[in-house]
């Protein structure tokens, strides 16, 4: 198979672009769908500051080498939560990253803030997974916030969104179906949330870190039973196979067809609150994060 | 030989020949947007021929945590 665009043997094939490319036209086509993401959904701009959410795995690590390149003005973020073996593994990797390609990074340790990942498991009677996404999630935020940067950036990837979508569907959550997409505008306290990934498949991504020397392999927490939507990644990816193109069309058309209506149809609903502890945005009097802190000092 | 190592569970799969990277893709039951199929510091596209020797790294892209 030889290149489209330089007629070189091709390294990548791509179904859903009826296409393949050589290696450095597939760096092309990859920073130009980064960019087009970035631009078609307004997500950011090279006068923002922009925080970068980073775990150590391969898709915020090429998520951040992509926005250096695109030459955005961007700082790391990474959280380390205090899990022995892979949360030291995580954080070497990230500031061996960023200290080799001078991209400036914070670390902020969920311990310091009286949340230890391992602590927290202990003392919290419901799956971790979700407990660890929801204090990392306040994290970011908050340290976005507070330090003066007013977009957020991660690393989801077109499957992860599509997945998402797909398990919001199943369930027609009406309140999640109107906020999932590449952006979320600040409101309040949350800054702005962005996808600069939305256009690329984890394939994609998979692809360009290999190209780009990213091999890194982290080491698994102890606490991951497999990572979230596998099934529904499995089932769409065999839905893509036989009509290619079938994932970048669902998202898209949901964006422009499906959120708007779900979004008329949440208009009514109420706005948060502001925690009585932090002052974060959440539905309840107490957020969350501040709910699972005071069990922690119980 | 074509050694074939599949990075994710550190299993090598041996085969006397393999005609391309498709026939490698059924023999192991992969989808070629579901692996990388690595040959030293090249990526091989389906339609690659293999033939009697070689090593060969196949690495999954589903991401973790
Ligand atoms: S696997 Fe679960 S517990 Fe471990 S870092 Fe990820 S979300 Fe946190
Ligand atoms: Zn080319
Ligand atoms: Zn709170």
């Amino acid at each position: 198979m030889k290149c489209r665009r330089c007629s070189e043997l091709a390294q990548v094939r791509l179904p859903s672009h009826h296409t393949g490319f050589c290696a450095s036209c597939f760096e092309t086509y990859f920073l130009r769908q980064v960019e087009r993401g970035i631009h078609e959904h307004k997500q950011f701009s090279k006068e923002d500051r922009l925080l970068l959410a980073v775990s150590g795995g391969k898709d915020s690590l090429g998520l951040l080498l992509a926005l250096s390149k695109l030459e955005y003005d961007v700082t790391a973020l990474h959280i380390d939560l205090g899990i022995p073996v892979s949360s030291q593994s995580a954080r070497s990797t990230v500031e061996a990253y960023c200290a080799a390609h001078s991209i400036k990074l914070h670390v902020l340790e969920t311990t310091e803030k009286g949340l230890p990942i391992p602590e927290v498991k202990k003392r919290v009677n419901r799956p971790i997974c979700s407990v660890c996404g929801k204090i990392k999630r306040h994290w970011f935020n908050r340290f976005a916030y507070e330090n003066g940067y007013n977009v957020l950036a991660t690393g989801h990837n077109l499957d992860d969104e599509v997945a998402r979508l797909f398990a919001n569907t199943l369930r027609w959550d009406q309140a999640y179906l109107a906020g999932q997409g590449p952006v979320s505008p600040a409101e309040g306290r949350f800054v702005r949330k962005v996808k600069p990934l939305c256009r690329l498949t984890e394939y994609e991504t998979a692809v360009w870190c290999f190209l780009n020397g990213i091999e890194h392999v982290l080491a698994a927490c102890p606490y991951s039973a497999g990572a979230s939507f596998t099934g529904h990644k499995k089932l769409l990816a065999d839905l893509e196979e036989r009509s290619p193109g079938m994932k970048m069309q669902f998202y898209e058309h949901f964006l422009q067809r499906g959120k708007p209506a779900f979004q008329a149809i949440r208009a009514e609903a109420p706005p948060l609150n502001e925690c009585a502890r932090c002052g974060y945005p959440s539905s309840m009097e107490v957020c969350g994060v501040c709910r699972i802190k005071e069990q922690l000092e119980a | 030989m074509v050694r074939v190592l599949i990075e994710s569970t550190g299993e090598q799969r041996e085969f006397r020949a393999l005609k391309s990277v498709t026939q490698l893709l059924n023999r192991l039951g992969l989808k070629s947007t579901e692996v990388l199929v690595i040959r030293g510091r090249e990526l091989l596209t389906p339609d690659r021929m293999i033939g009697h020797e070689g090593d060969i790294r196949i690495r999954h892209v589903v991401s973790r945590g």
